[in-house]
């Protein structure tokens, strides 16, 4: 008899529920050379409920997801090949995630700004601060929203389409919860302003700009360094930018920019909830600036040595 | 909740010991547990703890039989409840340096709620130290504490009886919902004493631009049990059926 030409054949693919073991699907007639992405727009027809963000696909039940540019003949599997299925849970699009939680405190903080009726007593109600910094801190706070927003939609581009959808109530809680907080005592008719007035709303001021810029550049230079419709991953290095200059002692600098953003706004507003803020949100992303720095380390042998994930020498 | 948080430390045996090290810092073999050295000192730890609580349990008795009444019982036994509940702070330690596999977020969640209704509101407000309802929570920890950390104990000697066993398992069915009534009694008891005396507030104007209003803040804990309490009740429940039944089959084939 002949010899399978394993480069022509047509394959079976069966797919079985990672738990249950259940055979969910049988597949028959697939071409060798189709993506993890085809055969999830196939199983799809079969269970429409489960659209292809919502299913990972591995090869062990407990084994690490396949990804969907993997093509099925590059695989360690026969003619038949046999795969697990795990629901990841309803999915939500990382876009809509970025917008409605930057969206949010855009807002909020105005309403707070402005003074609508039944936040503070009613003689307040539509009145304006006496305090410059009131004025300059709703700029600095909606220019940073504003700019978050115009970079989810402009600027980022992301490596996964989706994330579990319980995070959007996680994260809109977190920001917007946040964003009440601060704007209620910052446009709240006892604000105190800051201790050394006009120099330290100054000095605050230039640390929130440049930081915003330096985030900003940041953004850009990642944004060049993976062409559109990609999801390669390279070293990002310094540009002709000198903001960009932070990537050779911080892998994140976006993330020591940020941080830096709010410690300018904390100093501007001299406000504990803000302060507070800007701690919280410093702890979440040396997380992420670790977990990132330990992956480039993974993946580069050549990563720059001298490289901190989030501050210079130090975190 | 507080009460509620001690029992359910999630797994078999979250005191430590025997199975799963999540402190296996190489990450090669999951089921290493901790090393003697460690296993040494948390036997000490639990079996210190376990006669803590029975010295609380006796002071109880021996001070009911004095007084001849139930009212009051905290004096006597104030101090070594803030001792004991204190030292469990420890245990946060433990699984931050992963001598015991259970969560650190989870079990500095639980140390802290009790924590705080020992100091923040029985050991602050102390016209609520002679309410009724600090003896119901009082009384369930203890029994759920001495209960628990001998539990603890046997299994890092690997050597649990049943019975032990049995009633972790079992007695936090009453013992819950009894804690969580007393620490809800004595917290709405304490609110008209915060208010009166403005505990732990701050208002506007301040150079911080911050206020904090105790009052407000203990009516949100009170809230938080509503969402917090059946979870780790039922999670309870659940473990219970799965380790219980599971130990009726190891017998069957002795």
């Amino acid at each position: 008899s002949k010899h399978p030409d394993p480069f022509h054949t047509l394959r079976e693919v069966e797919i079985l529920d990672a738990k249950t073991r259940e055979k969910l699907c049988f597949l028959d007639k697939v071409e060798p050379h189709a993506t993890i992405a085809e055969i999830k727009n196939l199983f799809t027809k079969t269970h429409p409920q489960w659209y292809p963000a919502r299913q990972s696909l591995r090869l062990d039940p407990k084994g690490k997801s396949l990804k969907d540019e993997d093509i099925l003949q590059k695989l360690p599997v026969g003619t038949t090949a046999t795969l697990y299925f795990r629901d990841l849970g309803a999915q939500i699009s990382w876009v809509t995630v970025f917008l409605t939680e930057y969206a949010g405190p855009l807002f909020i903080y105005l309403l707070f700004y402005f003074r609508v009726p039944f936040i503070y007593g009613h003689k307040y109600d539509f009145t304006s601060s006496r305090h410059t910094v009131v004025h300059l801190a709703c700029i600095c706070h909606s220019f940073h929203y504003v700019k978050r927003l115009l970079e989810t939609l402009f600027v980022h581009r992301f490596s996964h389409g989706t994330m579990p959808l319980r995070n959007i109530f996680k994260n809109c809680t977190y920001y917007w919860g946040f964003a009440a907080w601060m704007a209620y005592y910052i446009n709240h008719p006892l604000y105190t302003p800051p201790t050394y007035g006009a120099q330290q709303v100054k000095l605050a001021l230039a640390i929130f700009v440049i930081c915003q810029l330096g985030n900003f550049s940041i953004h850009m230079a990642l944004r060049d360094l993976r062409p559109a419709g990609s999801k390669t991953r390279k070293i990002p290095y310094p540009t002709k930018n000198p903001f960009t200059w932070l990537f050779l002692l911080v892998s994140c600098p976006n993330y020591t920019y940020e941080v830096g953003s709010w410690i300018g706004f904390a100093i501007m507003t001299q406000c504990l909830p803000v302060a507070l803020f800007s701690l919280v949100g410093f702890t979440q992303m040396t997380i992420w600036a670790k977990g990132k720095h330990r992956s480039y380390l993974k993946e580069f042998r050549d990563y720059p040595p001298l490289r901190m994930p989030i501050i210079p020498f130090l975190l | 909740m507080a009460a509620a948080a001690a029992t359910a430390a999630a797994k078999g045996n979250g005191g430590g010991g025997g199975r799963a090290g999540a402190g296996d810092a190489s990450g090669t073999r999951k089921k290493k547990g901790p090393g003697p050295l460690a296993t040494a000192y948390l036997v000490i730890y639990n079996v210190v703890m376990t006669a803590g609580w029975l010295v609380i349990a006796v002071g109880l008795v021996r001070a009911y039989l004095a007084k001849g009444s139930y009212h009051s019982l905290y004096y006597s036994i104030e101090k070594p409840l803030k001792f004991f509940q204190t030292g469990a702070l420890l245990e946060i330690l433990h699984c931050a340096i992963g001598i015991v596999p259970s969560s650190v977020v989870l079990t500095s969640f639980q140390v802290m709620s009790r924590v705080f209704l020992i100091w923040a509101v029985t050991h602050s407000v102390k016209e609520v130290q002679s309410e009724d309802s600090v003896l119901l929570f009082v009384i369930a920890w203890t029994i759920t504490e001495i209960i628990r950390y001998s539990f603890y104990t046997f299994s890092l000697l690997n050597h649990l009886p049943y019975l032990i066993k049995w009633a972790r398992y079992t007695l936090f069915i009453v013992l819950y919902p009894m804690g969580v009534s007393g620490e809800l009694l004595t917290i709405y008891a304490a609110l008209p004493f915060v208010r009166q005396a403005g505990l732990y507030s701050i208002s506007l104007p301040n150079k911080y631009n911050f206020s904090f209003d105790y009052h407000a803040f203990l009516i949100l804990i009170m809230i938080s049990y509503i969402p917090i309490f059946p979870q780790l009740y039922f999670h309870m429940i659940h473990q219970r059926r799965k380790i219980l039944s599971h130990t009726e089959e190891h017998k069957k084939f002795e």
